[in-house]
């Protein structure tokens, strides 16, 4: 494990350029020891290019990038050591069986615990007598999501790891993650699952078109966004509009609904002298705090769009 | 807050779709594209090996004296004709080009037709792109017919190109070969490529991997070669003729006795291929092969503890069948060299065995031009392993290893220490397999001579294998290109330079001209030296820059 002041992942200035377009800019990134760490963005927006510049398989622009306090580039078998990776697509090798494959991965990697692996293999519901190319896309994808897990590695780096996957195999997934966590494992998590992310993290980043536009707990990026109010009034229903940060103000009868930036003191007086008989408030979904980052940034207000986690593109 | 540059909004032009092409079309145009293009390498090699052929004759042998000589070294010689095809006509120009590019062609095109087909048919199957397709408004029968078509434009492309470069030698007055009969002798040598994309076509039916298509097609190249062989190699059998794809090409008697009666079986055998392959389609569900393949195994974990050692496991069925080939061909070239020798009597041969090299007379000059042969399997050993190798990292598989605790050097570097084990064990099995042949027909080689023979075999190969980790290293997209597009040009220089039209540089440009045609003569060690040499500096490169260089997808 990495001492306790040396954060288990950090970038600075962490930038990668494809002829010209820009895949990742100016990331300056840090992921503690012990921390399960979402990473959030549309299609494009430079997850997967972070991540393969924390594998040391592609080269940063400009900028540094390390694991456990090395260089992910130079010291990339070291590195690679401590950590294991999940990718969204797995790509294997279709001659060989599940368990020639988990016996392959384990011993390059250097450490398996097998009471471990047997146990996932059950919770997976994988048969690994059957050969990769017999396999749907959802059980290999099972199959590299056990050998990155049953290596118990210091450092997890999951890129979109339960695309294809179905629901139960989710909760599995889930169950897995926590574990890991209850271990002091770190987890980077890239996802296109909010629900996924929300269930999971302590903390989430939020990329896009290659800049990291938001970083926080969920407590902390909630505070940043509005908060939904609808009130009932029993007599006359007061102009809210006027109210400081008070925005979106609409009216169905006697009851308004609107949104709260910042304090919510002073909309919480002018309810209080006019006669509420009702009053609603909800904290935005991680969701609603994504599409409120990603949804081309033109609706300041974005929380009223609904809610409920879905698995994005 | 950080502030969010704008994202561009600006949509790349998609071009207009045309609603009324059938996803089969599309299969159709998709594959005709992909096999035109590489019918149009393959054409003109094809087309520049003919008609150097041809006008190289006529620079070389120019007296009447000189073509008879020729013509008797190798008109009877039963050997040559059972290696090489019969030998008609040699004191002509078109007698001469057709011996003399025939065999290598024919086989060639039977080869490309096969890789092309199972890389279009079941490679695409593999790599789940006929998924796509076949969700839409088609069948798998249908797309297979189409796809089919496409391979035969891919023929098309192939046979004009092999028929211009036959035509516009034809055209020179010394060559003077008509323009119909060009076209004809193009025919009859793209004829196996027809023919072989039919039976690529039923093996990708068969198979379950494109792997296995390509072997098992390859294999019947090889029974059809082998069946040629003993029906052209005097001893009574010559009825064996019409069992052979190859046989058949050969009766065609392309540019010396034209017999178009002969393009009926090949028709009639490419038309049942495809008929075979279109009913095997539409009985098989998509990802299936008709020879049930086993879906489950016993675990076989002795080699995967390392890299290397599933690059030894993956590579092993493809290495194997190339060991065969190249001890097969050994044996039969070992068998064949002391009558062979004993009939190298003419000036003129003396004189096209000098050229290339193998100096002297007899059994050992005969094997020192046979192993230029065995020498070009052999670097096609080097050539596999490199695409191979390219194929893990384009298709993602190397992310697996290099996640782990595995450098990019040390992985590659691991699999080119593999690739020269593989080669040195070739030139090994094809040098002991010669001298075993040899042996039999008490030609009097020595076995120690032969056996180093097989060893002067490697270092050209090995060229090939440093020039590929070079490519792989600093261009990765064209290692396949590149390594391929060498090897047949080192090719094309020693057919035609064996005829002496060729300029020094020209010829110095092809590996396997450094390479001494032994055990002609001896071995040159300085030269193997060199070349291994330069390999290492070249491979040395390249796995600098793979170490430096991002990894790179499809």
């Amino acid at each position: 494990m990495a001492a306790d002041d040396t954060p288990v992942l950090a970038t600075r200035g962490l930038t990668k350029r494809y002829r010209g377009t820009e895949a990742l800019v100016d990331l300056d990134l840090e992921v503690a020891a012990g921390e399960v760490v979402g990473y959030l963005g549309p299609n494009g927006a430079g997850k997967t290019t972070t991540i393969r510049l924390l594998l040391g398989l592609i080269r940063p622009t400009s900028g540094t990038a390390q694991v456990f306090g090395l260089d992910c580039r130079r010291d990339a078998v070291a590195v690679h050591r401590r950590l294991a990776y999940v990718g969204g697509e797995a790509s294997l090798w279709p001659g060989l069986t599940g368990a020639e494959t988990l016996h392959l991965l384990g011993r390059v990697q250097g450490q398996v615990d097998d009471a471990y692996r047997d146990e996932l293999v059950e919770r997976f519901a994988l048969d690994p007598g059957k050969k990769v190319r017999a396999y749907s896309k959802g059980n290999r994808q099972k199959l590299i999501l056990i050998a990155a897990l049953m290596t118990r590695a210091d450092l997890l780096v999951l890129d979109e790891p339960t695309s294809g996957l179905d629901p139960l195999m989710e909760q599995a997934f889930r169950l897995s993650i926590h574990e890991a966590r209850d271990r002091g494992q770190t987890v980077f998590l890239s996802s296109h699952i909010l629900s996924e992310v929300e269930a999971l993290c302590d903390r989430v980043g939020i990329l896009r078109a290659g800049r990291l536009v938001e970083m926080g707990t969920m407590a902390e990026l909630r505070h940043l966004s509005a908060l939904t109010v609808e009130a009932t009034f029993a007599g006359t229903v007061p102009d809210l509009g006027a109210v400081p940060g008070v925005t979106a103000v609409s009216l169905d009868g006697r009851t308004v609904r609107c949104q709260v930036r910042g304090s919510v003191e002073p909309l919480l007086r002018v309810l209080a002298d006019s006669g509420v008989t009702g009053l609603l408030s909800r904290e935005p979904s991680l969701e609603e705090l994504f599409l409120a980052r990603y949804g081309a940034g033109a609706d300041p207000d974005p929380v009223t769009r609904g809610d409920g986690a879905s698995r994005g593109d | 807050m950080a502030t969010v540059p704008p994202v561009a909004t600006e949509p790349a032009s998609l071009g207009t779709s045309r609603p009324t092409r059938s996803p089969a079309s599309v299969v159709a145009g998709l594959t005709a594209r992909a096999a035109s293009r590489s019918g149009a390498v393959w054409g003109a090699v094809f087309g520049i090996a003919v008609a150097a052929s041809a006008v190289s004759y006529t620079t070389l042998y120019t007296s009447e004296t000189q073509r008879r000589a020729l013509a008797a070294a190798y008109g009877a010689n039963h050997a040559t004709t059972a290696l090489f095809g019969p030998a008609p006509e040699l004191d002509t120009v078109a007698g001469f080009t057709a011996f003399k590019v025939s065999m290598s062609l024919m086989v060639l095109g039977a080869v490309w037709g096969l890789l092309t087909t199972t890389r279009l048919l079941r490679g695409e199957e593999d790599e789940g792109r006929w998924e796509l397709l076949l969700a839409g408004r088609t069948t798998m029968r249908r797309a297979t017919v189409r796809a089919l078509a496409g391979l035969g434009v891919g023929v098309v492309v192939l046979w004009t190109l092999t028929a211009a470069g036959t035509v516009l030698a034809g055209r020179d007055a010394k060559v003077a070969i008509a323009p119909g009969p060009a076209c004809f002798f193009a025919l009859a040598m793209v004829a196996t490529a027809a023919m072989f994309v039919g039976v690529g076509g039923v093996t990708s039916q068969l198979a379950g991997t494109r792997r296995q298509a390509a072997a098992w097609a390859a294999t019947a190249l090889g029974i059809a070669y082998a069946v040629r062989l003993v029906a052209d190699a005097g001893v009574g059998l010559h009825g064996l003729i019409w069992l052979s794809p190859l046989g058949w090409v050969e009766e065609l008697g392309a540019l010396t006795d034209p017999r178009p009666v002969a393009l009926l079986p090949i028709a009639v055998f490419t038309g049942f291929l495809v008929t075979v392959t279109a009913a095997l389609a539409g009985r098989r569900d998509i990802g299936a092969s008709v020879v049930a393949d086993h879906d489950r195994s016993r675990p076989r974990l002795a080699l995967l503890s390392r890299p290397a050692g599933l690059a030894v496991r993956l590579a092993r069925p493809t290495v194997l069948a190339w060991w065969t080939a190249i001890t097969v061909s050994g044996l039969l070239y070992g068998m064949i060299a002391r009558s062979a020798g004993a009939t190298i009597t003419g000036s003129s041969v003396h004189q096209v065995f000098t050229r290339l090299g193998a100096t002297g007379t007899g059994a050992g000059a005969v094997l020192g031009v046979c192993f230029l042969v065995l020498g070009v399997l052999v670097a096609f050993v080097a050539a596999g392993q490199l695409t191979a190798a390219r194929g893990e990292e384009a298709s993602g598989r190397l992310d697996n290893l290099l996640v782990r605790p595995v450098s990019p050097g040390g992985w590659l570097g691991g699999r080119v220490g593999i690739a020269v084990g593989a080669l040195l064990v070739a030139g090994v099995l094809g040098g002991v397999a010669a001298w075993v042949g040899a042996a039999s027909q008490h030609a009097g080689v020595r076995i120690g001579a032969v056996v180093l023979a097989g060893v002067n075999l490697v270092p050209p190969a090995v060229v090939i294998l440093g020039l590929g980790v070079l490519v792989l290293g600093v261009a990765p997209r064209a290692t396949s290109g590149v390594v391929y597009g060498y090897l047949a040009w080192s090719l094309l220089v020693l057919v035609v330079g064996g005829i002496g039209a060729t300029s020094h540089w020209v010829l110095d440009t092809s590996v396997f001209h450094q390479m001494a045609a032994a055990p002609a003569v001896p071995v040159d060690w300085t030269a193997n030296a060199v070349m291994v040499g330069v390999a290492a500096v070249l491979g040395g490169t390249g796995v600098l820059a793979f170490r430096r260089r991002d990894l790179a997808g499809a």
